[in-house]
Parts: structure tokens; C-alpha cells; sequence
């Protein structure tokens, strides 16, 4: 019952035993190789995991971002097939996310549309102007350094997606739960009348975590291109149920003002394994995705559960 | 002619503290009966175990000579007992005549709606008032929206109407049109309570009035017996052992703020007064004397639209809050839970919010130890009581979450402090400490502010006393001329007595 | 004379709808024909019946983000039933199909009603979860259009009535008379009118007496009822259905009630002006593959402008109108 109490430390036992029952039922599970690959395979997802952390403690939403990586993927392979230099395309790749971000924050900041129905509609949109590039073809003539970054080790065998992700992980963490911006994003999420009233940039906040959930949404569209070695239209499509799920799964209140960014990287760690476990059992994925559905259900009814379990002990007692 | 609705002896607490003790009260039909009372006296618990949101720990409710028990407002409402408030409870996107109806249960499933906007307009022609049955509540003015609320109410064939500040955010002619509603209520034999702060009012609507006073009732008289000074009399007679005590002075006779001829259109106009340091001035009035959208003013929440503001001798021009604060000006709420404190989050956290720019580095980086530092530094000068200071705001006491409050602003070594109902809803304990904490500040030089309708805390504050009614200053008194009386005459009456 | 809100809204939408048809006939020859509507109205008549069940949902400040996989589901279990007993009568079928989608809806209504679950997570989680029932019971297998009775995929091309050249196919009357009833069921009868109590103002509902539970809980019912039935059609018209049936539905059908009028966080809306949105949303679709001078992939993005196009439109329409103060930023 006491790590109950504490959601990251309920998620913590979770992870442990799907690691233990995982380890048990295939030997391959735990081998170095198998880890890589699990986090390779979805690095796109849990990198933007991250960012939309931010943005649903804030109290907001951001459908779009499977979007915005498709979109980013797709306007960077088009670049490269118009022999824009790679670097250069990245970075272009990169500008567009911050223009879709920035894109998002007008409406939601600018004119108050709320952010379900505002990234709702940029979901259509931006994915909308991904297959304006690339129609229906798949471009898959990258640089062959390219295509290494994703594809081959970077330091020994850990590959590029790892790097980032650690490196982004320990930001992000560092970012929501040590800096005066971090601050701002939970007492926004918490209460928003309290936080302009406290004198808090409110606006410039909010706008600021739709930026950044773009330009994030960007690069993950890049390293997805990157580790496939081709795009197509239809890149990331649906990514967005993944990753809302990882962050709500983590703990992170839809409402806002709750959760932590412990919770989704343990979230994270347990989606992983827990698909990964159930690949090697050869459960295909939409089944993976339903498993996950109904542990999202559980999540949210926990404290219901507890509630009700705590009434029965009251009355028994 | 019998009562209608007898309340006998009624008594109901929360907390330990009684809200209303052995109070009784009888309504006749076809008599407006006015209740007063100060602010806390119980009116409000009073209005819930009449409509049944409360139910009474001793005492019985009878209606027609029968003792009933209300469990919900549906049984209030079924025995004919319906109220409306000062924020009228309406559907905005329903029509004027489905807000009327929808809570007919007893209806045909299909609806015609030309029957149902005649009945509707019928029912408002009753109130002696035109309003489109079609038009979305939405639409309506405040006044018209409790115009809907009244209907629905006779719709369902009530027979006591509790009125709770019904004009309070109402105009003059508004009020007027009210009043020929509640009027013609009482002549086809409702029973209306009416209740307000607007002595005048009474006057002019009631037949009978009601004095309460500590969840006490004090006196039931025709209105033709009581006079504006008897009345106030029976409101504020307390007595004096429960005053706090005066102290000296700290006022430096140095201007700090200098607030000439402010005004928001609609709100409040020619409010003028200044503030020196270390002095406290407290604002007195009754709820509505808008004597908060002066403040929320002075603080770049609703900026004002005319008249100027001077800070050391500085015109300035305040449009936010983090402007105000930047001026060294401090806001400690009325309303912790909405403007006050993020209830779920940790004390250290809501009282370095504002200053979060002192605590960060580079990056951004906020330094907690420093935090932690400065909210035990708090905690030990206003004795704040908690496990620890990372706990959940929301898991205080009401005391300490109000001083939780004051620490927050205090950390932002204001100039001008703006103290919003320093001490509503927390015990006698914390009362005393909180006053404390003014008087210290104000030794320090902080310039004062106090919002306050408790009466005998003015007059223990306050260096100077400011009355505002209906949006205006309308007198001034220094803190040791004022008496509970002479405040209150000037807070609720058009004129001296 | 003053023109109540709602009609104005809706002539708005037609005048726009209008607009378009007319904007495409001035683009594209031979635009404006027969064939137009005989296409266009075959996949309205679907996405109109999901999009008034979305309608439902949202009106009571909810949504059905799983709406895509009930569709799939009552397609497939409707489609694998009728190849186990091919003779089951067909006016039973499309009942049937419903049944399956109201189940699916009793679901999400359960968790959501009983539990108070906000309704995002809740669908999130069904969306997800009702696929994998498909594929698990599926196990990859699809229903093929041959292995159906032959009188299902004819239906989807049978005409009730014919007018000239336009026809009117079934599925399209069906459709129609199901927007209609929703229509009268959601603007004459006491019942109907909760729905719009509950979304507008759920405190003075309560107060009132109106049982939100058991509303929100009909709501999510009717919704998965009315994709069953969009599912039955699914299957008449494509006849091979495989497990990413009626995928991305769910953000055409909200789609279709956002430009259609219906506010977002509930109480107000028509169903005539879904069905307006849903054909606006379809008619776009259709006639931009037809548009030489822009390629036939700007269909997303332009379905996705005009969506945001519409809620910011009415949202600064609304604001001056009722000067009503912005709505807080919770969900």
C-alpha cells in the first residue's frame, strides 16, 4: 500500500515485474542487443513523449504532433531529393516544426481556441501538407551518412535515437522540475487564474511549450526518416494515441497541474517492455496497442479503485 | 393567515462553529419578509436548510403545520420552496422558455414549442415584465437571466421565494423592476424572503423584517416599527468584550499611494484617497460597495478607465499584475481558491511563485534550498502550521492556508499592501495573529490596504476607515472616532439617519 | 426580424456549401451533374450517421475518439456473422449491427457515466482497445466481398427512388431519415433537450433534476448504435473488409460536427447542420481530386484549414455577439 501512495513508485514495481516475467519468457528479452532495439524502434514516440509532458500538465493538448513528424520527415526528404544538402535540410526540417508549433500557439494563445480543437484540426492539416510533398511516392535516396545515424552505433553499439533520448530525458527532467520555467508549466496547468494573477507570462508559457512541442515533433519526424531510410506520407500516422497514452499512463493529470517527468520516462520504459515482451511472444501490434488501452483505463480509474477498496476496509473494520 | 413555512429552533454547525443556533423564522403568504444581518451572521446557512442543500442538526421544518425533512433541493422544491441568487443559475444555451421548463418532470416527452413559448411569456407577463421567450439565456442581461429564474420558480408553483441579493449587481431601474416583480409575487400569495444588504430597500418592499445576528435571531417586527437606526442597532450589538484591541499609530505621514478620481465605467467613479506609510487603511462597506474591483483595479487585474495613480510621487499607469508587482504592489486575495493559492501544489512553491526570478540562475535554474529557506523563514514569523512545507496547499487549515497566502506576498517586499479579507472563514485564533502580522508590517512602514466587512477588525486596524456604497466613497472616519454604528449607517443608507 | 442563432449558423454553413459547389463547377468541367450527387451522397450518408452520433456525445461536453473502431468492429462481427448464417433475413442486419456498436458505446458510456473518467482518456483507450478486438478475433482473416450474400453488396447501390438521373440510393434514405429523427428527437422532446442541459450548464442541470449519468450514458450509446449502423453500410458498400476498417474516422465525424456547428464543450448545436458539415467535408474531398489546377493530395490540408477555419470563425462570431466571457482552458 505504501508505494501505492506514490504513483512513480507503483510504476517502478510495474516495470520490474515486466521485466522479470519478460526475462523469463525469452531468453532474448534482457541480451544488450534486444534493449537497443526496443528503444530504437520507438525512439521517435518517446522523445516527443517528453515535450508533450509538458504541454498536458500545462492544462493543453497537442494532437498534432504525429503530424508535424510526418510533416518534417516528409519536407526533408523532398529537400534532399531537390540536392538541398542534408544539414541544411535538417535544419530546415527543424524550422518547419517551429513554424507548425508557432502555428498552433496562434490560434490556442492568440484567438483562445482551446488546444483539442485547434491541434485536432493542425493533426488534418499539417499531414495534409506532407502528402502535398512527397504525393505518393516514398523518397528513400538519403545520404548514406544519413541513414547510418539511424541505422548503426554511435558510441560502441549504442545507436543516435539512444543518445537522444537520454540526453533529451535528463533535460526534460531538468527542465520541469528545476528551472522557474518548470515552475511556471505546473502552477499554469494547476490553477490559470492563480498564475496571472501571480503576475506569471501565462501566455508567453504556453506559446513557448507549443514551440517546443513542434520543433521535438520535428526532429523524432527526422530520426523516424533516418532510422526507416525512407518517408512517405503517411509517416508517424496515429503516433499521437502512443504517446498520449505514455504520458497519461506516467501519471500526468488530462487536466494539468499533476504528474511528473519521472512518471512518463517510467511510463515509457514500461510501454516499451511491455511491447517489446509482447513482440517476442508474437503478438501483433494492434493487440500491443489494446493491451496499452486498457491499461490506460486502469490508470485513470486507480484512484477510484483505491477509494472504493479504502471504503470497504473502513466498513469492515 | 397560517404559515406557509416555519422554521423552529433550527441550529446547524460546521467545524464546531455554529452557524445557526435555535433560529426560527415563520412565512406567511402574501408578506414580503426581509431578513438582515451583518456578513457571517448566517443568512446563507439559513437559505441552504431552507432549499434543502443543508439539513438542520436540531429543529423542525413544517410546512402547512406538518414537519417535513428536505433531503435534497427536489424536496425543497416540490414543497414549494425555491431560491435565487445574486448569480443566477441558468442554461446559456437553452431559450428563455426551455430554461423555465426544463425541470417540469411531469410533462409530455414531445414538446410544441409555440404552446410552450406562449405559456412561457404568459408566465413572464405575470411578473408584469416583457422578455422574447425564444431568446437565448445567454443573451439576457443579469437582471433579465433572474427575471427567468423567478418564472421558473412560479412555474413550478412555489410558494415561499427566497430572493438572496437579488439586487446587488442590479441598476436602479432594474431594481425598480424587480421590486414591482417581487410585488406582485406577494399579491397572488407567495411568500417572499427577501434579502439584502440595502437598507433602503427594505423600506420600500417589506412588510415584515427580520434581524439575525451570530446564527441568532434577534428580533421579528413589522416594518413600520423599525427605523434604519433600530435595525443597525440589532445588526452590529455585540458586545464590546469581543473587540479587539486598538494600538497606536505607526502612520509616518509620508504618501505612499495617491489615487485621484478613479473610475470604471459601471463599476465604481470618484474614488479618491491616499495611503501613507506604515499606515492602515481599511475599506469598509457592504458586499456589492465594489470596494474589490477597486483594488483588483489598483492591481492591473480590471484596470481602471479614468483618474490617476501615484506611487512615491510617481504617475503610473497599472495594467497587470506583474506590473503591480514591479511597483511594489502586493494583492493577497479574498478568493484563495481561485486567485489565491494552486491548492494542489506545495507551500514552498505557491509562496515563491511571484518571486520565482529572485530564486532562478542561469538557465532558469531555480536554487530550492534558497526557496526552502525563505518558506521556513515564513513559516516560523506567521507560525504556520504544517507536516512539512512541500504538502499540498489545499491540506491546511483555512488559517493557514491564509497566511500561506500572506507569506507569498510578503515575500515580494511590497511597498503597498492590498489585503483582501484578511481573516474571513478562519478561526479566532489565527484572527488574532493575522492582525499581528498587519500591525508589524505596518510598523516596518508597508502601506496598508484592508477590504473588510467585519466590522469590530476595522475598527481594531484601521488608522483611517474609508465607507464606499454602490461603487462611490461616501465617507471617511479615523479609527478612533468610528463606531460600529456610525460605519454602518453610512455603508447601508442613502443618507444619515 | 430577428433570425435566432442556430438558423443563422446553419444557413451560413449552406451558403457556404453552396458557395463551394459552385466555386468547383467555375474549376472543373462537367461538374455539376447527376454523378456528383449519386457519388457524393453514398459516402455523406456514412459519415453523416457517425458524425450525429458524435453529435451526441459532444453536445453533453464529452467526446467518442473510438467512434473509428466501433465502425470497424460492427463491419466485420455484422460481416462474419452473415457469412455464418447467410440467411438470416436481411432486415435483421442492420439491427444487428447496431446492437454490436450500442454495446461497444454501452462501454465507453459505462466507464465514463459511472465512473466520471474524462471521456478523452476513456475513448483514447477504446480506440485502441476495440481494434485489437477486431484483429484478435479477426486473427487476420478479412471478410471478403464474395463470401457475403449477394443481396448485402448490392444494397449499397439499390435505389429507393430515382429523380431524373439523381439517384437516391438507400443508404443515402436511411441516412436522411435517421439525421431527421435525431433532428426532431433532439429539438422537440424533453428527453433530447438534456443532452443540451447537461453540456450547458451540468451544475444548473443537476439542480434541476436532469440524471446526467444516465444522459452522458444514452449519449455514448447512441453513438456506438449509429457507427454499428454506419458499420453495416461500410460493409454493403466495400464489401472486403479488413482490420483497419473505418480507421480515422473518428476525426472526420468530429470534424463534421465542429464545422457543423456544434460547440466543442457542449450545449449547443444541430443536427441539420452536422449533416451539412459532414456533405461540406465530403463534397471538398471528392472535388479537389477533381481540380486540375491543385493536386488531389491537398485534400488533407485543406479538410484541416477549413476545420480550423470554421471553430475560429464562429468562435470571434460568437464572442461579439453574445459578449460572453472566453471559456476557461479545462477540458
Amino acid at each position: 500500500m505504501t508505494a501505492l501512495r506514490s504513483w512513480e513508485g507503483f510504476l517502478f514495481a510495474v516495470l520490474i515485474l515486466i521485466y522479470a516475467v519478460n526475462a523469463w519468457s525469452s531468453p532474448v528479452f534482457l541480451t544488450p542487443g534486444n534493449q537497443i532495439n526496443m528503444f530504437q524502434l520507438s525512439v521517435e514516440k518517446i522523445i516527443v513523449a517528453l515535450v508533450m509532458t509538458f504541454v498536458i500538465i500545462n492544462g493543453e493538448i497537442d494532437l498534432s504532433v504525429a503530424s508535424i513528424m510526418g510533416l518534417a520527415a516528409c519536407a526533408f526528404g523532398w529537400l534532399v531529393q531537390a540536392e538541398v544538402p542534408g544539414g541544411w535540410a535538417i535544419m530546415i526540417a527543424l524550422m518547419i516544426g517551429l513554424a507548425c508549433g508557432a502555428f498552433n500557439a496562434l490560434f490556442i494563445v492568440g484567438f483562445g481556441i482551446p488546444s483539442l480543437v485547434v491541434t485536432l484540426a493542425t493533426m488534418i492539416a499539417f499531414r495534409g501538407f506532407a502528402r502535398v510533398l512527397v504525393e505518393d511516392r516514398g523518397i528513400n535516396a538519403f545520404p548514406a551518412w544519413f541513414n547510418h545515424l539511424g541505422q548503426k552505433g554511435l558510441i560502441g553499439p549504442v545507436p543516435l535515437a539512444m543518445v537522444v533520448f537520454a540526453v533529451l530525458a535528463v533535460l526534460a527532467y531538468l527542465i520541469l522540475q528545476r528551472t522557474a520555467f518548470g515552475r511556471k508549466v505546473y502552477f499554469i496547468g494547476a490553477n490559470r487564474a492563480v498564475a496571472e494573477f501571480s503576475g506569471l507570462d501565462v501566455r508567453a508559457v504556453k506559446a513557448k511549450i507549443f514551440i517546443a512541442s513542434g520543433v521535438v515533433s520535428a526532429l523524432a519526424g527526422i530520426l523516424f526518416a533516418a532510422r526507416v531510410g525512407a518517408v512517405r506520407g503517411d509517416v508517424a500516422q496515429g503516433f499521437e494515441l502512443d504517446i498520449i497514452t505514455m504520458v497519461l499512463l506516467g501519471g500526468v493529470s488530462i487536466f494539468g497541474g499533476a504528474g511528473t517527468m519521472s512518471g512518463t520516462i517510467l511510463a515509457i520504459l514500461i510501454v516499451l517492455a511491455l511491447r517489446n515482451g509482447m513482440a517476442l511472444q508474437n503478438i501483433t501490434g494492434h493487440i500491443q496497442t489494446g493491451v496499452l488501452g486498457i491499461l490506460l483505463i486502469l490508470s485513470v480509474m486507480v484512484p477510484i479503485i483505491r477509494e472504493t477498496g479504502g471504503r470497504l476496509i473502513a466498513r469492515v473494520r | 393567515m397560517p404559515p406557509v413555512l416555519e422554521m423552529r429552533d433550527i441550529s446547524k454547525s460546521f467545524g464546531g462553529t455554529a452557524a445557526l443556533s435555535g433560529f426560527s423564522l415563520s412565512m406567511e403568504p402574501g408578506r414580503i419578509h426581509a431578513l438582515v444581518g451583518e456578513n457571517g451572521a448566517g443568512k446563507s446557512t439559513l437559505i441552504k436548510t431552507m432549499t434543502g442543500i443543508h439539513q438542520p442538526e436540531t429543529g423542525d421544518i413544517l410546512v402547512d403545520g406538518q414537519p417535513v425533512s428536505f433531503r435534497g433541493t427536489a424536496d425543497a422544491q416540490r414543497a414549494g420552496v425555491a431560491a435565487i441568487y445574486q448569480e443566477p443559475m441558468v442554461f446559456p444555451d437553452l431559450s428563455v422558455a426551455e430554461n423555465i421548463f426544463i425541470s417540469h418532470q411531469n410533462r409530455r416527452q414531445l414538446i410544441n414549442w409555440s404552446a410552450l413559448n406562449d405559456e412561457a411569456a404568459a408566465m413572464i407577463a405575470r411578473l408584469g415584465v416583457t422578455l422574447d421567450p425564444r431568446r437565448a439565456a445567454a443573451e439576457l442581461t443579469l437582471a433579465e437571466q433572474q427575471t427567468v429564474e423567478i418564472a421558473r420558480a412560479i412555474s413550478l408553483n412555489v410558494r415561499v421565494l427566497i430572493m438572496d441579493e437579488p439586487s446587488a449587481s442590479l441598476s436602479d431601474h432594474e431594481v425598480k423592476r424587480l421590486f414591482g416583480i417581487a410585488r406582485s409575487l406577494r399579491d397572488q400569495g407567495v411568500a417572499v424572503l427577501y434579502i439584502s444588504h440595502r437598507l433602503e430597500e427594505i423600506f420600500a418592499l417589506a412588510d415584515t423584517v427580520t434581524v439575525m445576528r451570530d446564527g441568532k435571531h434577534i428580533s421579528t417586527k413589522p416594518v413600520t416599527e423599525v427605523t434604519q437606526a433600530s435595525m443597525i442597532a440589532e445588526m452590529v450589538g455585540r458586545d464590546m468584550a469581543g473587540r479587539f484591541a486598538r494600538e497606536p499609530s505607526k502612520d509616518t505621514g509620508e504618501v505612499l499611494l495617491n489615487v485621484s478620481n478613479l473610475a470604471k465605467t459601471g463599476v465604481f467613479r470618484d474614488v479618491s484617497f491616499t495611503v501613507n506609510r506604515g499606515e492602515i487603511v481599511c475599506f469598509s462597506g457592504l458586499v456589492g460597495a465594489r470596494r474589490t474591483d477597486v483594488g483588483l483595479a489598483l492591481f492591473g487585474v480590471a484596470p481602471a478607465d479614468q483618474g490617476s495613480v501615484e506611487i512615491a510621487g510617481q504617475p503610473v499607469t497599472i495594467t497587470n499584475p506583474a506590473q503591480a508587482q514591479s511597483l511594489g504592489i502586493a494583492y493577497v486575495s479574498e478568493d484563495r481558491r481561485k486567485l489565491g493559492l494552486a491548492l494542489t501544489e506545495g507551500i514552498t512553491a505557491n509562496i515563491t511563485l511571484p518571486m520565482l526570478g529572485k530564486y532562478s540562475g542561469a538557465f532558469g535554474w531555480l536554487d530550492r534550498m534558497h526557496e526552502l529557506a525563505d518558506a521556513q523563514a515564513f513559516r516560523k514569523q506567521l507560525n504556520i502550521k504544517a507536516a512539512n512545507l512541500t504538502v499540498p496547499v489545499g491540506t491546511l487549515s483555512g488559517g493557514n492556508q491564509q497566511k500561506v497566502m500572506l507569506a507569498k506576498w510578503l515575500n515580494t517586499k511590497p511597498r503597498l499592501l492590498i489585503v483582501d479579507e484578511p481573516t474571513r472563514g478562519i478561526d479566532i485564533g489565527a484572527k488574532a495573529e493575522v492582525h499581528q502580522i498587519l500591525r508589524a508590517l505596518a510598523a516596518e512602514g508597508v502601506a496598508i490596504i484592508i477590504i473588510s466587512s467585519d466590522l469590530p477588525e476595522v475598527l481594531s486596524l484601521a488608522d483611517r476607515i474609508l465607507v464606499m456604497r454602490e461603487g462611490r466613497i461616501v465617507g471617511e472616519f479615523t479609527g478612533e472616532d468610528a463606531t460600529d454604528e456610525s460605519v454602518m449607517h453610512l455603508a447601508v443608507a442613502a443618507e444619515v439617519a | 426580424m430577428r433570425i435566432p442563432l442556430g438558423t443563422l449558423r446553419i444557413l451560413v454553413l449552406l451558403a457556404v456549401f453552396v458557395g463551394t459547389v459552385l466555386f468547383f463547377a467555375s474549376q472543373i468541367d462537367g461538374y455539376l451533374n447527376a454523378r456528383l450527387f449519386n457519388r457524393i451522397s453514398g459516402s455523406v450518408a456514412v459519415i453523416a450517421l457517425i458524425a450525429v452520433g458524435q453529435a451526441f456525445v459532444v453536445l453533453t461536453r464529452n467526446i467518442d475518439l473510438s467512434i473509428g473502431s466501433v465502425v470497424g468492429c460492427s463491419a466485420y462481427f455484422t460481416g462474419g456473422i452473415l457469412i455464418a448464417y447467410p440467411d438470416l433475413p436481411p432486415i435483421l442486419v442492420p439491427l444487428l449491427a447496431m446492437g454490436i456498436g450500442a454495446v461497444f458505446g454501452a462501454f465507453n458510456g459505462f466507464l465514463v457515466a459511472r465512473f466520471r473518467l474524462p471521456s478523452i482518456i476513456v475513448t483514447l483507450a477504446t480506440l485502441a482497445l476495440f481494434r485489437s478486438i477486431l484483429v484478435q478475433s479477426s486473427d487476420g482473416s478479412s471478410i471478403t466481398t464474395n463470401r457475403l450474400p449477394t443481396w448485402l453488396t448490392e444494397f449499397a447501390t439499390l435505389n429507393a427512388f430515382t429523380a431524373g438521373e439523381l439517384q437516391f440510393r438507400w443508404i443515402v434514405v436511411i441516412s436522411l431519415i435517421v439525421v431527421l429523427t435525431a433532428h426532431v428527437f433532439l429539438t422537440r422532446f424533453r428527453a433530447g433537450r438534456q443532452f443540451f442541459a447537461i453540456g450547458s450548464n451540468p451544475d444548473a442541470a443537476a439542480f434541476a433534476g436532469i440524471n446526467a449519468g444516465r444522459t452522458i450514458f444514452l449519449a455514448f450509446v447512441i453513438s456506438g448504435a449509429l457507427a454499428g449502423l454506419a458499420g453495416f453500410m461500410f460493409l454493403s458498400r466495400f464489401g472486403n473488409i479488413t482490420v483497419v476498417a473505418g480507421l480515422g474516422l473518428e476525426l472526420k465525424s468530429v470534424g463534421a460536427v465542429v464545422v457543423g456547428g456544434v460547440n466543442i464543450f457542449g450545449g449547443s448545436g444541430n443536427v441539420l447542420g452536422v449533416l451539412i458539415g459532414a456533405a461540406l467535408i465530403d463534397l471538398i474531398d471528392t472535388s479537389l481530386v477533381r481540380w486540375e489546377l491543385v493536386s488531389a493530395f491537398w485534400r488533407e490540408a485543406v479538410l484541416g484549414l477549413l476545420i480550423l477555419l470554421a471553430v475560429a470563425a464562429d468562435t470571434v462570431l460568437m464572442r461579439r455577439l453574445l459578449r460572453r466571457k472566453p471559456t476557461g482552458g479545462s477540458q
